[in-house]
């Protein structure tokens, strides 16, 4: 009997384990079976997830804060993105090259991601609830402000004085800004090789003291009050939080590292396109999280880093293992495209079902309760 | 921790962060230095350029140049530190020669004419700014592309 019931138990357990984990467990699967379709060699795979890994991971981390205060997936991080690539624009015009323009760039991220963090968070406030479409829509109305500096202000106003950066009209800054004597400046110092894997030691090491910084700042005054504001907004202003507040420190807090990861992210790359790099930067590093396990309301640091590994190697290998399987490496192209939108559906769909089931659960327990006290 | 407190550090941070930027604006200026070894005129004296010259920057050889070339480096700050290993004459002995060079801040690219830095003229004779003709290429306006949806690679 009680080896049945521990059959049962361990049975429940693991269904409830694959359930939890249904995302990663899916992504496990297409990877394993476009690794051996795609080809590629262990080592190649390896140098790619590792390089990848050291581009988008801060990026993605920049996420953590605002999921801790409730407010679900910050898709207002693009608006760091583009401070960020203000930035850059700037910094490049102005000829600082190497690790110092990298440190200028994200000094002068700052203001801008402050501003923008704290009007994203002024409006989410407003729209309880619903934060994660209202920053997606926020997203949108800053982009467009975004391409009026860019493409307007830049040149005519603000001083930009390189004819390879700004249009040949006068004004505006170009589709492709070239960071080249910037290009990889952090990646390559203090950069190891093992077996023919290039490991970039000094941006491993930022991604680690962010974690370590992240990790610090849950046991904060503010980090717990942040956790508080997560869990009951309601409960958590009783007890003297100001929820306002702390919700918009977590966005600003969010967008400026938003900020600083796309610097990092755009030093790796060794470009900017200016009117479409942001663009896609909240999406990938929305679909990486929630890949590696993440939900609207909790994410932890593991779940960044299987998330960055499995989206990634799915990127890598799904188009040479749809060209082998149809013959056209679009098909390989057009999945992960819809495997990315795909997998923020279904987590958003997941989250909304769990949370109507706790609450049906929670209505029944009451009513059962009520008819309890009625006998 | 009162307000005024709160508010010292605040302006404190502030304030490095400040002095690191211009800190940074100062020691990340990076130049183009371009080495003409081209016969230079002075004075009314025509100076003929060393047959070869080699030049290392932080010891590492970035040109290679005969007479009437031009090489080029990238450097990052404002004190320019190149040896020259110069050889006047065909299968001539090769003589090496440090210099050391203040770049100005405001020139992007800067052109050194090496027969004339090697016979010690003034600065302004053998340091002039490098303007760059825009090429055709730069010069045609571009379609501005917005693309919103697409998930290229990352």
């Amino acid at each position: 009997m009680s080896t049945k019931n521990q059959t049962a138990s361990f049975g429940a357990k693991l269904g409830r384990l694959a359930r939890d984990n249904s995302v990663p467990i899916m992504f496990i699967l297409i990877c394993a079976v476009c690794i051996p379709l795609a080809g590629f060699s262990g080592g190649y795979l390896l140098n790619e997830i590792i390089t990848r890994m050291g581009r988008n991971t801060f990026l993605i981390l920049s996420l953590l804060i605002p999921i801790m205060a409730g407010m679900g997936l910050n898709f207002g991080m693009t608006l760091g993105a583009m401070a960020g690539e203000i930035a850059l624009i700037l910094t490049a015009d102005w000829q600082i090259w190497g690790i110092p323009g990298v440190v200028l760039s994200m000094i002068l991220s700052i203001p801008l991601s402050v501003g923008l963090g704290l009007l994203c968070g002024k409006i989410l406030n407003m729209a309880k609830g619903r934060e994660m479409v209202t920053s997606y829509i926020v997203s949108y109305f800053i982009n467009g402000v975004y391409q009026l500096v860019v493409l307007y202000m830049m040149g005519s106003i603000i001083p930009i004085a390189h004819s390879s950066i700004k249009l040949p009209r006068g004004y505006g800054i170009r589709n492709t800004v070239s960071l080249l004597n910037m290009r990889q400046c952090i990646d390559n110092l203090w950069a190891i090789r093992v077996g023919g894997v290039k490991i970039p030691v000094l941006t491993f090491l930022i991604i680690a003291l962010l974690c370590l910084v992240i990790l610090w700042f849950r046991k904060t005054k503010l980090g717990q009050d942040m956790r508080a504001v997560g869990q009951d907004m309601n409960v958590a202003r009783d007890a003297g939080v100001d929820v306002e507040r702390t919700r918009i420190i977590s966005i600003v807090i969010s967008t400026v590292l938003a900020g600083f990861g796309m610097i990092l992210y755009l030093q790796n790359m060794g470009n900017i396109s200016t009117y479409s790099s942001h663009s896609q930067i909240g999406m990938f590093c929305i679909a990486a999280l929630l890949v590696g396990g993440a939900s609207v309301d909790k994410a932890s640091i593991g779940n960044v880093f299987l998330g960055v590994s499995l989206f990634h190697l799915m990127f890598i290998v799904a188009p040479a293992a749809g060209a082998k399987i149809t013959g056209d490496s679009m098909i390989g192209e057009y999945f992960r495209v819809f495997v990315s939108y795909g997998v923020i559906t279904v987590a958003l769909v997941m989250y909304e079902t769990k949370k109507r089931r706790a609450k049906a659960s929670l209505g029944r327990q009451l009513e059962l309760e009520q008819k309890g006290a009625d006998k | 921790m009162n307000k005024s407190r709160k508010w010292l550090f605040r302006a404190g941070a502030l304030l490095l962060l400040i002095l690191v930027a211009l800190l940074m604006l100062w020691i990340g200026r990076g130049h183009t230095v371009y080495f003409d070894n081209k016969t230079i005129e002075h004075q009314g004296v025509e100076y003929k350029p060393p047959y070869k010259v080699v030049v290392r920057v932080n010891g590492e050889q970035v040109a290679k140049l005969n007479a009437r070339e031009r090489g080029m480096a990238t450097w990052i700050g404002q004190n320019f530190k190149m040896e020259l290993e110069v050889t006047w004459e065909k299968k001539g002995e090769a003589v090496v020669r440090s210099f050391t060079q203040k770049l100005p801040y405001n020139m992007d690219g800067i052109v050194l004419n090496l027969p004339a830095l090697l016979n010690d003229f003034p600065e302004e004779v053998y340091l002039s700014e490098f303007v760059p003709v825009a090429t055709e290429a730069e010069e045609v306006e571009e379609e501005i592309i917005t693309s919103e949806f697409e998930l290229s690679d990352l």
